[in-house]
């Protein structure tokens, strides 16, 4: 598998991606000053030693605050992650920042899907991409893969209800050949996977790119190796890559090799994954939260944060491809108080 | 449409049933039978092995004693003689927090220590230490006057608007706690025209340290200042009404810095020995909430030290927090004196808890503050213990009707 995105080993890497970050965090402190006064009011002026040095932002903050870097006028999309408590958080991009995030996207994922767009099933329903300016997550993802596919088939109809049909047409025109298949794990499994079992559909010429968490399917028993088995066992699809990423460092995906199980990180990306307690980097093998640094974010001081997501690294330059192998195992609870306020809330919303 | 009864401890009722009619022999105030009732219940919430397990119930029996009871029944009379007389208003309907799990009790006590009929709405998502104290108060009605079964109903329901609604037309005083969205959620339902309600928004609270009251003070008394400030401060997971938000040092600015200092290295220590925890998602959410306060500006510090205590140190009162950062955070402020408050202190702000202050000094400081913030100025430690004088009513006094006689 021919790559140019995962090449660095650790060393190579944290050499790099340190001094390029150090630039880009004093970029966004001179030009975002909420950010700025952060970084003031902690103190934090020293030349940071290490990746782990470097000061990381809570991600939830682009939910509660505006953090960008570039004028408004300059701003040319406002990317929305959907919430489930009703925050968003907003990423503001320029046009520098859009080109570069969608170029690098696709340099990671060329990686597993080869230079030419390939026929492409989305285990979605076409209207999930809706305004342009403003995008939900789960459309922005879909909107963000389409591009690397060609003669789509959005496979749900408008009530979410696979359409056999099509699916059979489309394996009987691209089957026979490499074509792609993007959706989000949970749909992926419940829509695509068990319909194909079901009407006997030969998946092995599909390459699957999937993302977004175990939770939903937990209840079935189904982790990523009963995930990859069974799809291996009743349709044939063996080419399969999970990926984790988040809007608000997009274009920045970490990317499952091609012998699952590990996440691994491009070489403009890592992972720190820290103790909870002392929120030092924690020692491989032992989970912790999990901290991504990218190098992407110029127009919103992104580069480094702190997910609300569990997760440990399994190995170092030890791996398919060289750098940090990882995984993540599930979400922070969301932190509740018991406090005199909120109790009758009454009614049914 | 049923709901299920908590105390008397019964089958489900129907919502027609819910209000107990009055009974033949109607309840006075300070009812010698709900008076006996109360104090069996005090009995038995102070024994040892309970107030182990749920300390909170350990305040709530000493609340409860006999002589406690008869101290507030005096305040209530001493208003009163031959020609203004006092009488139970009828019917509380009780909306007590879900997540202090004795506000209900407090609540309901002094209502029915003033003679009324008590429906209260006890939450389904309530805790132990409500079963606890459900458990405590049937165990006591075998050796209680029937007419305590026959007139205080406990009961849960989930978010059933029609009983609410219900219960809100059919009593003559409403009670809610649990802050605005509590209150503005139950105050969509009507009361009769002569009822009233008695509603406990939300407040915030903050604490007020003399530096040179600090400096006077032993070690030891120190460390007892900070033990009783933690546990003021982390019992709630600092999120209740009169948990404190900030710390205002009061003095000389130049020796504040070095207060400050070790006032959060003691705090750290007593934090941990009260056996506080703050895990990964609390630790999180506070860098949240903090790393905001600071982009907006105003923060010239902030520290973390550990998952226990975070510090913001604030350029003056007015970048103050109202809102909950998650558990242990405080701002700091150091001013040259009380006075300078005043401006900052509204309506809202509900408990100071003191250290290191003369008693005239507070006093003097109430008087300059005309009651447009702040409802009680407790020293450490009493931050979280009820009193029958709360958010500025006097909780016995509201639960009685005046009738006046001019002969």
């Amino acid at each position: 598998m021919l790559t140019d995105v995962f090449t660095l080993t650790h060393p190579e890497k944290e050499e790099r991606l340190r001094g390029e970050l150090v630039e880009l965090l004093g970029h966004h402190r001179r030009h975002c000053p909420p950010y700025a006064r952060i970084l003031d009011a902690l103190d934090q002026d020293g030349e940071p030693a290490t990746l782990a040095d470097l000061p990381w932002l809570p991600v939830r903050l682009f939910k509660t605050r505006k953090l960008s870097s570039v004028p408004d006028d300059e701003v040319i999309r406002v990317l929305t992650s959907s919430g489930t408590t009703g925050e968003v958080s907003r990423i503001h991009l320029d046009r520098a920042a859009a080109a570069t995030q969608s170029r690098m996207l696709a340099r990671t994922l060329g990686t597993v899907l080869g230079p030419r767009r390939l026929p492409m099933v989305v285990v979605d329903r076409s209207g999930v991409v809706g305004d342009r300016r403003s995008y939900s997550a789960r459309g922005a993802g879909a909107l963000g893969m389409v591009n690397f596919g060609r003669d789509h088939l959005w496979l749900l109809d408008a009530d979410d209800r696979p359409d056999v049909a099509a699916l059979k047409e489309f394996l009987g025109r691209h089957g026979g050949s490499p074509f792609l298949v993007f959706g989000f794990t949970f749909m992926v499994w419940r829509y695509l996977y068990e319909v194909a079992r079901d009407h006997g559909l030969d998946l092995s010429q599909g390459i699957l790119v999937h993302s977004g968490g175990w939770k939903k399917l937990a209840d079935q028993a189904v982790d990523n190796a009963e995930f990859r088995r069974r799809l291996g066992a009743d349709t044939g699809l063996t080419r399969i890559h999970n990926f984790y990423g988040m809007v608000e460092q997009i274009g920045t995906v970490f990317l499952e090799g091609p012998e699952g199980g590990s996440l691994y990180c491009p070489d403009f990306a890592d992972v720190i994954v820290r103790d909870p307690v002392t929120w030092r980097e924690a020692p491989v093998g032992t989970p912790g939260v999990i901290e991504v640094l990218s190098t992407l974010p110029t127009s919103y001081p992104g580069n480094v944060l702190l997910t609300e997501d569990l997760g440990v690294v399994h190995g170092v330059d030890d791996g398919h491809w060289p750098g940090k192998r990882f995984s993540v195992l599930g979400r922070l609870p969301r932190a509740e108080a018991r406090g005199c306020s909120d109790t009758y809330v009454g009614g049914r919303s | 449409m049923t709901v299920r009864m908590r105390f008397p401890a019964g089958p489900e009722l129907s919502v027609d049933e819910l209000v107990p009619p009055p009974p033949a022999m109607p309840l006075a105030v300070g009812d010698e039978r709900i008076m006996d009732f109360l104090t069996a219940v005090s009995r038995r919430l102070l024994t040892p092995a309970l107030a182990r397990r749920h300390p909170e119930l350990g305040s709530l029996g000493f609340f409860l004693r006999r002589r406690e009871l008869l101290r507030g029944l005096e305040r209530l009379r001493a208003g009163l003689d031959e020609r203004l007389l006092a009488f139970p208003r009828g019917v509380v309907f009780h909306v007590p927090p879900a997540n202090v799990d004795t506000i209900f009790v407090y609540s309901w006590a002094l209502a029915a220590l003033a003679g009324n009929i008590n429906v209260v709405r006890v939450s389904p998502r309530s805790a132990a230490a409500a079963d606890a104290i459900l458990e405590v108060l049937n165990d006591s009605l075998a050796e209680a006057d029937p007419v305590v079964a026959r007139t205080q109903r406990m009961v849960t329901y989930g978010h059933d608007d029609a009983v609410t609604a219900r219960l809100s037309a059919d009593c003559d005083v409403r009670v809610i706690w649990g802050g605005d969205r509590a209150v503005t959620a139950v105050r969509r339902h009507p009361l009769a025209p002569a009822a009233r309600d008695l509603t406990f928004p939300d407040r915030s609270s903050f604490a007020v340290l003399s530096v040179a009251g600090w400096e006077a003070a032993t070690v030891a008394a120190r460390r007892d200042a900070v033990a009783k400030f933690a546990n003021d401060a982390y019992w709630f997971d600092q999120a209740a009404c009169s948990s404190p938000r900030a710390v205002f040092l009061v003095g000389d600015a130049a020796r504040a810095d070095a207060v400050r200092a070790e006032f959060v290295a003691l705090l750290g220590v007593a934090a941990r020995d009260r056996g506080s925890d703050v895990d990964a998602a609390m630790a999180v959410e506070k860098r949240v909430g903090s790393y905001g306060l600071a982009a907006d500006g105003e923060v010239s510090r902030m520290t973390f030290p550990d998952n226990l205590v975070a510090t913001l140190e604030l350029a003056t009162p007015a970048a103050v927090p109202r809102e909950w950062l998650g558990t242990g955070t405080f701002g700091f402020v150091t001013i040259a004196e009380l006075a300078e408050l005043v401006p900052f202190l509204r309506r809202r702000d509900q408990t100071l808890t003191h250290f290191g202050f003369d008693p005239a000094e507070l006093v003097g400081f109430a008087r300059e503050l005309g009651g447009r913030g702040i409802d009680r100025i407790v020293p450490f430690g009493a931050a979280l213990n009820f009193a029958p004088v709360w958010d500025g009513y006097d909780l016995l006094r509201e639960f009685v009707r005046l009738v006046s006689v001019d002969g």
